[in-house]
């Protein structure tokens, strides 16, 4: 009797599990279709044989009666997919877009007025999330810039680039005793600051990623070589990035060696060194980066070997 | 134990044997929990720290009436541990048996640095972490220049790099001989940061001498006064080794201040010298430090300016043709779908009650404008003590006084628990100090002194400050669009004067 009911309980729990996955599974499906739904509708949105029908009608209708009605509701939400497609373009195609922000600080600066930027960075053939700057007026009777706020990762020089490009207006009358560079008032240069800014973001952007190819590329290899050599093989175990910067890379062999390799912004090798038992190993050292000037060189051989 | 105690300057051991009849051994192990003491026990007795934390092993003459035999080998010790592991007991039990059993020849200051982070992981709001700032210094350019005021190389694009070994090395450098130090470093799990820990005695010897408080009456003492000191690196959640955005210490003042003077020293290297400026941030939560002092996107866009940072927005790349939803009416489509009938019925009930959920929900607005994804009661990044001095005129501008007599009585309604507008002498007088230290660097852009500056001091104090501001915002109290900025919490500060509405100094934070 036992045994039937708890076999009841058993076929009870597995229906309302069936029942859970395919709940489960409709709501996954309702959410690819609205997902699904949504694009279509942007596209149609934007179709010009749909604008067009759009735009005649409302005509018509603003020539008839008074109110519009969702024709012209329409045709609004049409213009701003317009606008917005036409924004993405420059997006991805300038990769430094400017735009305006309310800083919602009652007492903000400048009545409020930021100026945005936004750098789009591309990292693994897709882009990664902007990196945004903010600036405002923050001085009296001076139309000078400061950074307000920003998302830049702080290995990135932000604070040098802002004070070199963007450098604060010279208080009149004796300012001078804190710096003696200031003779005369130095020029901000906001388009020079942004492009000195995305070629930070982009190179930091580059090391971050050929450190982490490098990374899976050693491992994909030790995985699939585990089952062929022997323990003997002294084989790569890992390269990981050693500082934020991802400039320094750290690299370890399977036989406790340790090396560290050295590049610079743009991923050029500057130096290595290896540790092993017995002092430096220049052997080993060698042996990886041999005749290489770039770091990207060494993906080629870790993939091909 | 060396035979020889010579006065030196080098560090203490990691495998210097602590007495466990010195009370401060008990101490540190009974603060612990049962389970963590275990597992850390265990830890000590894995065959790679045999070095540092060497159990007593049967082996030489032992007496047939001792309570805690020694075991035979480490794997007989291992598996009586994991046997207490697995049965219920008392805490008393484990320390009575590492103190009198296992260890009582000894506890090694690596042992006791371990249960020391240990008690930390356990108890993360146990320490006060205060943030400070490196900045690069200007290389003199002659040798009248090496001899004025230090000057900060503004346009220096190079970022401090952190190296642990050789920060070390540098910093035992600049401890002076009469003291003595042990260093111990750890990368605690799931935050990306490097923790050093610093244990520092009186003594000039960096053998048992140094520990032992049998020799002499003096000697007792110096492990009384010994102080421990943590200062965290913050590194990439990917990356092994930091650089660094800003660094933290806990823990004892006046070494503190040794400490914070021997950083820098430490950092600098031949042409290229550093200097550590306070943050204005000091709070007693680890995360909180990270997220605006790590690593990441967030350090200078906080409150409101976070959804600008944040990462879980998919549909922010320029690829996306889907019209986005602005931030604030994400909430309403799904609202909209679910609450679809629900909302009918509220329209044709009451208005008054139609009204309420209006302005409710255009309160919840406006703290998600304010605040933004940040200051989340469940986040776990709570700061629990802000401090603002407002500086500005009483009268001159009246939205600005409004605003300051708003935040009052948000100070005393935020957390009923421990506010009451402090009074403690000790305390203030730190924070004063703070206030005038951040007045010096700041430009002076002082106005009439004809007009009323009341001191108007506010202290907000709880287990998540600005949480409870935007709790306060969403529930209609605070007026979310008067509220001056710095209640957001942006300014990624802790203590600060108020001119104008805004903190001092930090209008471009993160600079």
């Amino acid at each position: 009797m036992s045994s039937s009911r708890s076999r009841d309980e058993s076929l009870d729990l597995s229906i309302a599990d069936q029942l859970d996955d395919e709940i489960a599974s409709l709501l996954a499906q309702v959410e690819s279709l609205k997902k699904e739904l949504k694009i279509q509708t942007s596209t149609l949105m934007v179709s010009e044989p749909t604008r067009k029908l759009l735009q005649d009608r409302s005509q018509k209708r603003t020539v008839n009666s008074l109110d519009s009605g969702p024709v012209a509701e329409l045709l609004k939400k049409s213009d701003e997919q317009v606008a917005h497609q036409q924004q993405c373009l420059y997006r991805s195609c300038a990769s430094i877009t400017a735009l305006k922000i309310r800083d919602p600080d009652p007492n903000a600066v400048d009545g409020g007025n930021v100026l945005g930027l936004r750098f789009e960075v591309m990292s693994k053939a897709r882009f990664v999330r902007p990196y945004y700057v903010m600036l405002n007026r923050p001085y009296p009777n001076s139309r000078h810039l400061r950074v307000h706020r920003h998302t830049v990762p702080p290995c990135v020089p932000l604070a040098g680039l802002a004070a070199r490009h963007l450098p604060a207006p010279k208080p009149k009358g004796g300012g001078a005793n804190d710096d003696d560079d200031g003779e005369f008032q130095q020029e901000q240069d906001l388009a020079r600051f942004a492009r000195a800014l995305r070629r930070e973001l982009v190179r930091y952007q580059n090391r971050i990623g050929i450190v982490g190819d490098l990374h899976n590329a050693v491992e994909l290899k030790n995985s699939q070589a585990s089952e062929v050599l022997d323990d003997d093989t002294i084989v790569i175990q890992t390269i990981s990035p050693a500082d934020t910067e991802a400039k320094q890379i750290s690299v370890e062999w399977s036989d406790g060696k340790a090396g560290r390799l050295i590049i610079d912004d743009d991923g050029k090798i500057v130096k290595m060194a290896v540790q092993g038992g017995q002092g430096q190993d220049r052997g080993a050292a060698r042996d990886l980066i041999g005749g290489y000037m770039h770091i990207e060189e060494l993906m080629g051989r870790l993939e091909g070997t | 134990m060396a035979r020889l105690s010579v006065p030196t300057t080098a560090r203490l051991p990691s495998s210097l044997p602590v007495e466990t009849s010195n009370s401060a051994v008990v101490k540190l192990l009974n603060r612990l929990s049962r389970p963590s003491l275990l597992s850390m026990v265990l830890d000590w007795l894995d065959p790679t720290n045999q070095s540092m934390c060497p159990p007593l092993l049967q082996g030489r003459d032992d007496d047939d009436d001792d309570f805690y035999p020694p075991a035979g080998s480490l794997e007989e010790l291992r598996d009586i541990y994991s046997d207490m592991q697995q049965r219920k007991g008392s805490k008393r039990e484990v320390v009575d048996r590492i103190v009198e059993g296992d260890w009582r020849n000894g506890v090694t200051l690596y042992q006791l640095a371990m249960a020391d982070i240990q008690y930390l992981y356990d108890h993360p709001g146990s320490l006060k972490w205060t943030a400070y700032k490196i900045q690069r210094l200007k290389t003199p350019s002659s040798e009248d220049g090496a001899e004025g005021p230090q000057k900060l190389d503004k346009e220096c694009l190079a970022i401090p790099r952190f190296h642990p070994s050789t920060f070390v090395q540098n910093l035992q450098a600049e401890v002076l001989p009469d003291v003595k130090a042990h260093y111990n470093l750890d990368r605690p799990e799931g935050m990306p940061l490097w923790l050093l820990r610093i244990f520092i005695l009186d003594s000039p010897y960096n053998t048992g001498l140094a520990v032992s408080n049998r020799i002499g009456e003096r000697a007792a003492t110096s492990f009384d006064a010994s102080r421990t000191v943590y200062i965290a690196f913050p590194r990439r959640l990917a990356a092994r080794l930091p650089s660094t955005g800003a660094t933290t210490t806990g823990e004892s003042k006046s070494l503190r201040a040794l400490i914070v003077e021997g950083i820098p020293k430490a950092m600098s290297r031949p042409r290229e010298r550093y200097a550590l400026r306070p943050a204005h941030l000091s709070t007693r939560n680890l995360a909180e430090l990270l997220h605006v002092k790590g690593a990441g996107r967030t350090n200078a866009a906080g409150g409101g300016w976070s959804i600008y940072a944040s990462e879980n927005q998919r549909t922010d790349s320029p690829l996306n043709p889907v019209l986005p939803t602005p931030p604030l009416s994400d909430e309403d489509a799904t609202e909209g779908l679910a609450g679809g009938a629900r909302k009918k019925r509220a329209l044709s009930t009451k208005t008054t009650h139609d009204k309420y959920q209006q302005e409710a929900k255009r309160a919840r607005l406006v703290a998600q404008a304010r605040f933004g994804d940040s200051a989340k009661a469940d986040d776990g990044k709570g700061i629990e003590r802000v401090d603002i001095l407002v500086e500005d005129p009483f009268a001159a501008v009246t939205g600005e006084r409004r605003g300051g007599g708003d935040a009052e009585d948000v100070g005393e309604d935020d957390d009923t628990s421990s506010q009451q507008h402090k009074r403690t002498k000790g305390r203030r007088s730190g924070v004063d100090l703070a206030f005038e230290r951040g007045q010096d660097g700041d430009e002076d852009d002082g106005g009439d002194a004809r007009d009323w500056k009341p001191q108007v001091r506010l202290t907000f104090h709880g287990s998540h400050v600005f949480a409870g501001i935007r709790q306060l915002v969403e529930a209609g109290i605070v007026d979310g669009e008067r509220m001056p900025g710095w209640m957001t919490g942006e300014e990624g500060v802790t203590i600060g004067a108020v001119r104008h509405g805004r903190i001092r100094g930090y209008k471009g934070s993160g600079l």
